[in-house]
């Protein structure tokens, strides 16, 4: 009952992977097993987590609930894909500075929900920020630091953006 | 805000960064399921469909028929050599026990195969309730020959306090029985009596990464065990007792923990490790979230009766109350603690505590956060709201009248020490919220007020310290960071040898390595490890000095250390820097011994904590839904080694207390099955369900913990429940006993008061 594999070309946080997958995988396991991409958690392999959040063509999505097949051809960014080469991506910043983890383990998720957040919305409200990251569980109780990371997050990226268009 | 300053001092207290900051923001971590090793296996468990059944057979052969099927294991097959055998093989005790593990080469196949494992079980009654199990006649949790040891137990096992050794009825496995004074005057001399019945469901600690065990064999003969684990020693013990090994044979690899608040003292590592052996590969078995609702170690269901009387001068004279904890499978519950904190919090001139613990046909219960604190606040501090209602006494006043202070004498004899109880309700006290109470009512709302205990944790602790080539300082420890406690073991290190935190290294070896040191939990780390660090560092200061009155031809006394050298004090151009004197202490002909500091602790004082939390709440008078506007959280905490680290944990407590009073419960049916198996059906609180927390720390200096610290783990996940069940009551009249409150519980609750008015 060996079931048939299928082909899939894939760009994972800017390279192409070109991958033999069982069609029941998920995106999850393929990142985490294939790839060898393990800063994405499996948690609840469910969707009520957000422990395995990572995006789709810039969408926020649960790698749980997406099967690898269907990113054929798409892009894919992890957490190993935010920060730049040379420091750490807005969000990671914020999170030091507002010491919004403790355990570490949902931190992944967080991150990518507010990374998806900002792409599409450098000044985001209050409203924005949590609902953005209201799929993500965090039983260490960094909650309330998680939002003011997300608001100083919006800050620092605008600030760098302000500069680079000064430069 | 800090109501009062400590000494002067320079690290210790600093909010600074966590050391472990960049790794767990870029995904670089690697935690215990990231590991992947030559020849691996995947574990998946095939669990017990029934709660309680004979098992006739297990059929496994379609299973290991899968391609990629390595072995499918029996209870038999496993090379165990003393204790209980993790699988069941006749008699299955509990939904989700584990009766087969399938290896396989990847998790898919190895999901596929459970499926394929043949159960031929006959289902048998389960003991699934305090009622069931109290009933004249009722179901047993087993029948099998383990019940005849624990029968013998139950003969032994009485708690101090106990008059007298007596057989319990069966599924009774413990009580307690605490006295003082004379009850029935106690109840004669009061003027109002209230009495209430609180009940708690089992509620599942809730970390995020799930339990999670990879074993190797070493072709070195060792077993390498990487573990997410709370305690890398007991791990380590049980693992070789169970093989039949040297504790040397086995090394625990301490991973990072993605949360344990108490549920991560050792669950599946023998089992794996018995696996690993059979079939002489690497086994990694991370539970799926099912089977770690199914088969970890939640905390137990309770109830709780108390009685409660007072004078119309605001005096306690007498408290009466009964304690029912229903354990899972086997005793572990946490009924004496719960018992000493309903007794504890006030001054109680006569009492009678009694209490008993009922095993049933469930997982095992284990530790989480402040075990049996949760329940006994919400009992106690229900109760003392109603009670300085029926008096016309204000809530608050009535506590600090009545609230235990140092040499208040304890339920189970001796008396508390140094604590701040009474400091930390005087600064809920002056909190605008409380101060403007009337005025919140106005506006239908309500605020509510509880006391939160711990009694502190105790384990003796070690640590090493050395003086590295870069003049830079590595702390060696066996104890593990749960939630930041590192970085404020860096803090105390820093400042005990007068060096920056950043010059700190804190490693946590492996259990062949590491200094021993007691398990993280209970609220002991900082107190325990931190006083060892403390004196390991102290240790290594005055080698350092003697090294360095040496070579600048002085005497230590006249020494200090500031900014990486040490110099004779006020003449800074006489000194040598610390590289200097690592150099020196690792050359050849250097002719000074390396620096090595070793420290220990054997506190046997414990610095209990206490914690008072507020909250403004309203209720929805259709859905019954409960919104929390404002929460404010004071505590105790004998000094902040790093106030930024503190705060966080009560964020979590805070949080998890949340969780107790309105959203979390495991339900199970009749027939012992487990209805809320997954995060959907078990609700963790999210991040819109969690209010701003407002924190005031307090700080009581202890008399032993590292400058003056307390454990602050525990306390603040103490209170929740009782705090939010007050506030309901001040907003809605109503006095709601279950937790947690469920919007239809509440609901039903305001109409049948709506009906009675
Ligand atoms: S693992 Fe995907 S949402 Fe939980
Ligand atoms: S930081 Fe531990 S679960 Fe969020």
């Amino acid at each position: 009952m060996a079931p048939q594999r299928m082909p899939v070309t894939v760009t994972v946080n800017g390279s192409d992977h070109h991958l033999l997958v069982e069609p029941r995988h998920t995106l999850l396991d393929t990142l985490r097993e294939d790839l060898r991409l393990t800063g994405t958690k499996k948690v609840c392999d469910m969707g009520n987590c957000g422990a395995c959040t990572v995006h789709v063509d810039g969408l926020a999505v649960y790698s749980c609930l997406t099967l690898a097949v269907e990113t054929d051809g798409h892009e894919v960014r992890t957490i190993e894909g935010v920060a730049p080469p040379d420091g750490l991506d807005p969000v990671q910043e914020a999170f030091i500075r507002m010491d919004a983890f403790q355990c570490g383990f949902c931190t992944p998720g967080q991150i990518m929900s507010l990374r998806a957040l900002l792409d599409g919305n450098d000044d985001p409200t209050d409203d924005d920020i949590q609902t953005a990251v209201s799929g993500n569980l965090c039983r260490c109780g960094a909650y309330r630091n998680i939002l003011r990371a997300g608001r100083l997050a919006a800050d620092l990226q605008r600030a760098r953006r302000e500069s680079e268009v000064a430069r | 805000m800090v109501a009062t300053e400590p000494r002067e001092l320079r690290s210790v207290g600093q909010r600074l960064k966590r050391i472990d900051s960049p790794k767990k923001l870029t995904g670089q971590e690697r935690f215990t399921g990231d590991l992947r090793l030559p020849g691996m296996l995947y574990a998946r468990l095939v669990g017990s469909p029934y709660a309680h059944a004979r098992i006739n057979g297990i059929d496994t052969s379609a299973a290991l028929a899968v391609p990629g099927v390595a072995a499918v294991l029996l209870a038999a097959d496993l090379p165990i050599r003393e204790g209980e055998n993790p699988l069941a093989s006749d008699e299955a005790i509990y939904n989700g026990q584990p009766l087969a593990i399938v290896l396989a080469e990847s998790e898919a196949i190895a999901e596929d195969a459970v499926l394929l494992v043949d159960i031929d079980a006959e289902p048998l009654d389960p003991v699934t309730s305090i009622e069931e199990a109290l009933r004249e006649g009722g179901p047993q949790t087993r029948f099998s020959a383990a019940h005849v040891d624990e029968a013998e137990a139950r003969l032994h096992n009485s708690d101090a306090g106990a008059a007298e050794e007596k057989v319990l009825p069966a599924n009774v496995t413990n009580t307690v029985d605490y006295r003082r004074g004379d009850i029935a005057k106690g109840f004669a001399d009061a003027d109002q009596v209230v009495e209430l019945t609180i009940t708690s469901e089992q509620v599942h600690q809730g970390y995020i990464e799930p339990q999670v065990t990879l074993v190797a064999p070493s072709p070195l003969g060792k077993l390498d065990v990487y573990t997410s684990t709370q305690g890398m020693f007991v791990v380590q013990n049980k693992v070789a007792q169970t093989l039949g090994l040297q504790a040397s044979e086995v090394e625990v690899h301490q991973m990072p923990v993605g949360g344990g608040f108490g549920g991560k003292f050792g669950l599946n590592e023998a089992m794996v490790a018995l696996a690993a052996v059979a079939v002489n590969r690497p086994v990694l078995l991370q539970l799926t979230r099912m089977e770690d609702f199914l088969s970890a170690n939640p905390a137990p269901a309770c109830e709780i009766r108390v009685k409660l009387g007072g004078t119309s001068d605001g005096f306690i004279t007498a408290l009466q109350a009964d304690l029912t904890f229903l354990a899972g499978i086997a005793p572990s519950s946490p009924l004496g603690i719960a018992a000493i904190l309903v007794g504890g919090y006030y001054r109680f001139p006569n009492m009678e505590i009694t209490g008993q613990e009922i095993i049933s046909n469930r997982p095992k219960s284990g530790a989480y956060r402040a075990p049996g604190a949760q329940q006994a606040s919400l009992a106690i501090e229900a109760a003392i709201d109603e009670l300085a209602r029926a008096l016309g006494k204000d809530p608050m006043d009535f506590r600090l009248q009545n609230c235990a202070v140092e040499g208040d004498e304890r339920p189970n004899g001796g008396a508390w020490p140094r604590i701040g109880l009474k400091e930390t309700l005087e600064a809920i006290r002056e909190h605008p919220i409380w101060q403007e109470r009337e005025a919140i009512r106005q506006r239908g709302h309500g605020v509510g007020i509880g006391v939160g205990g711990w009694p502190g944790g105790l384990e003796p602790a070690t640590a090493v310290c050395r003086l590295d080539a870069d003049g830079k300082l590595t702390m060696m420890l066996g104890s593990v960071d749960l939630n930041g406690s590192n970085t404020g073991m860096a803090q105390i290190a820093a400042e005990a040898l007068g060096i920056e935190t950043d010059d700190v290294n804190i490693n946590v070896g492996t259990s062949s390595s590491a200094p021993w040191s007691g398990s993280t939990g209970g609220s002991k780390i900082t107190y325990t490890v931190g006083a060892a660090v403390q004196r390991a560092a102290e240790d290594a200061r005055k080698q350092i000095l003697e090294i360095a009155a040496q070579r600048l031809e002085a005497s230590a006394d006249d020494l200090e250390i500031a900014d990486g050298n040490v110099q004779v004090k006020g003449v800074p151009s006489s000194s040598i820097s610390l590289k200097q004197i690592a150099e020196l202490s690792m050359s050849g002909d250097g002719g000074v011994d390396p620096v090595l500091g070793r420290g220990a602790s054997a506190i046997t004082q414990a610095a209990p904590g206490f914690a008072v939390h507020m909250a403004e709440v309203s209720v929805d008078e259709l859905t019954g839904e409960t919104t929390i506007h404002r929460y404010v959280a004071a505590q105790d905490v004998g000094l902040a080694i790093n106030p930024a680290l503190v705060e966080d944990q009560i964020h979590g407590g805070v949080g998890q207390g949340i969780g107790w009073a309105l959203y979390e419960g495991m339900a199970y049916d009749d027939a012992g099955q487990l209805m809320t198996a997954s995060l959907m059906d078990y609700a963790i609180p999210k991040a819109e369900m969690i209010p701003n927390i407002e924190i005031i720390l307090v700080q009581v200096p202890s008399e032993h913990g590292p400058y003056g610290a307390k454990g602050i783990g525990e306390p603040p996940a103490v209170p929740g429940a009782a705090v939010i069940t007050n506030a309901i009551r001040d907003a809605t009249g109503v006095r709601v006993t279950h937790i947690p409150v469920r919007p239809e519980i509440m609901a039903r609750a305001l109409d049948s008061a709506a009906a009675a008015d």
